[in-house]
């Protein structure tokens, strides 16, 4: 019937967070949505609720007044949550490292998975991103498919669902699979 | 018992490319008071250019406090430096400035068109002049090697001279602009659902834009003839064929309809700059160090912007002090607000075109 495991792949949707950037890479996020290089082919749709996204896109390194902010999105994503760091400033501080108001880049506070270079990143890279992010969020909702796998699925017979033998051993499923 | 609600805008909302916090007093439908916070996007910029960079470095950081008008910061930096070290730059320079400030103007004007139109509705028209936008885009990585930070000016003069091919792609190009912009100005003016989001909307009367101090296209769809580029002699804006464009509804529409004339009045510099680009080096070497103070002035495409630079004889200087075009635009900010409806705020916040990450450096 539903299969959530399938459709996420084919469309993730996009929160973006600004912690602190210059708005340079913020408006290419936009360009890389809009008809010429169209990130939406891929069924990515920008949305502003964490709790319906499944990729967070953060630019900026995090300021300090960003930062609970940034953690709080964070928390309220579901999972499985793929986290892509755009533009330098937000892998490593960039030009703006060392200066009083700012950490240096967001994987001091959450995990990232797709770092992607550039001042300002091009649209380009921004869809290499996120089509790497897209096999990361594919491996993670495996992973979480193989720990939820501690029953097998029920047999019926004429009508009577049988759950007694639905228990699994550790290690079935992946001889199954 | 209380018969107002609080709404929070903010800090992270779809309608939103950066983030800034309004809290919302609202009676029913009605605004009936604002309180507005700026500051998530403070990074420390003023006091890193004291202490962390040379001088000849801090034109390229700058640029990093805004990256729609970073060729402004640039600009006006590398101008104030300039006075200092009492140079003169080439006239060829001076004309490869001003075409990357008007393309610079009216990249941003379009997207600010485009992000009006998505707050009020309108995904398609957003579509629509994302999509042209790129045309101009494309100019900008032509001519400088990158999109959005150019890098492109340097103390004496810029760093990339044009060829002919890439003079000739310009002119195509805004060409082509043109006749999409002309399209847009029959949507903003004729297209009637539009006109229900816009016409009358988050008026500003010419006695508040005078009284609250606006600027840029803010004040002049007021019927403020407010723009720098019309006072100062430090870039030959007059000769190149500059027109203040003015509108008196001081709404929505008029602060479209101003950015939509400036957009023409950008692509006629641009094809006037490059018809008849004088020959000439692109750069003078200037020598010494900055010592002194001086003020610049520019017209960014939010409105005026201020650089106030300090050197003391030695390579670090002494103070920078930016003051920003939307700093400024705040108080008419929150008055306009006042007495809307809340379904139109979003519209009306995008239609200020906010840059935060210059307000906040």
């Amino acid at each position: 019937m539903f299969d959530l495991k399938k459709y996420r792949k084919k469309s993730p949707w996009i929160l973006h967070y600004n912690a602190g950037s210059c708005n340079g890479c913020d408006i290419e996020i936009l360009a890389s949505l809009a008809p010429k290089y169209d990130l939406e082919r891929f069924g990515v749709i920008n949305t502003g609720n964490p709790k319906q996204s499944d990729i967070f896109l953060v630019t900026g390194p995090v300021t300090y007044r960003s930062r609970e902010r940034l953690v709080e999105l964070y928390t309220q994503m579901p999972e499985p949550k793929v986290v892509i760091a755009v533009g330098s400033c937000t892998c490593t501080g960039g030009v703006f490292r060392d200066m009083y108001n700012v950490e240096d880049g967001i994987d001091r506070y959450i995990p990232v998975d797709v770092y992607i270079a550039g001042c300002a990143v091009s649209p380009e890279l921004i869809i290499d991103g996120v089509v790497k992010a897209l096999e990361i969020l594919e491996k993670k909702s495996k992973e979480m498919e193989k720990a939820l796998k501690l029953f097998k699925e029920a047999t019926s017979e004429n009508g009577v669902i049988n759950r007694r033998n639905v228990a699994l051993k550790v290690g079935e499923v992946h001889e199954e699979n | 018992m209380k018969k107002t609600i609080n709404i929070p805008l903010g800090s992270q909302h779809i309608s939103l490319l950066e983030p800034v916090r309004f809290k919302f007093e609202c009676e029913n439908e009605k605004i009936i008071s604002v309180d507005s916070d700026v500051g998530f996007v403070h990074r420390g910029i003023e006091r890193a250019c004291t202490t962390k960079f040379k001088f000849d470095a801090i034109g390229y950081v700058v640029a990093r406090v805004c990256g729609l008008c970073a060729i402004t910061h640039s600009l006006s930096y590398t101008a104030a430096v300039e006075k200092l070290l009492g140079g003169e730059i080439t006239k060829k320079a001076k004309y490869l400035r001003i075409l990357l400030l008007e393309l610079d103007r009216i990249h941003s004007h379009m997207l600010c068109l485009s992000h009006t139109c998505e707050n009020a509705g309108f995904e398609a028209m957003f579509m629509r002049i994302m999509g042209d936008r790129e045309l101009v885009m494309e100019i900008q990585e032509l001519l400088t090697g990158n999109r959005v930070q150019f890098d492109y000016i340097n103390i004496g003069g810029v760093n990339r001279d044009i060829n002919s091919e890439v003079a000739k792609k310009i002119i195509e190009n805004l060409y082509e602009v043109k006749q999409r912009v002309l399209g847009y100005m029959d949507e903003f003016t004729n297209n009637w659902s539009l006109s229900l989001k816009f016409k009358g909307i988050g008026a500003l009367s010419l006695d508040d834009a005078y009284s609250f101090n606006a600027i840029g296209p803010l004040a002049r769809a007021s019927g403020l003839n407010i723009d720098v580029r019309n006072e100062i002699d430090y870039l030959p804006f007059n000769e190149i064929g500059f027109k203040m464009q003015t509108q008196f509804e001081g709404d929505i529409n008029a602060r479209n309809i101003v950015r939509l004339n400036e957009i023409f009045n950008s692509i006629l510099m641009c094809e006037n700059i490059v018809n008849g680009l004088p020959e000439g080096e692109i750069f003078t070497k200037l020598k010494g160090k900055p010592n002194g103070e001086a003020i610049v002035r520019f017209e960014a495409p939010r409105g005026e912007l201020m650089y106030y630079v300090k050197g003391n004889g030695s390579a670090m200087l002494e103070r920078v002090r930016i003051k920003t075009p939307t700093f400024a635009c705040i108080p008419a900010f929150t008055h306009i607000f006042v007495g809307e409806n809340y379904a139109d705020a979003p519209a009306i916040l995008a239609s200020f075109d906010p840059c935060l990450s210059c307000t906040a450096k």
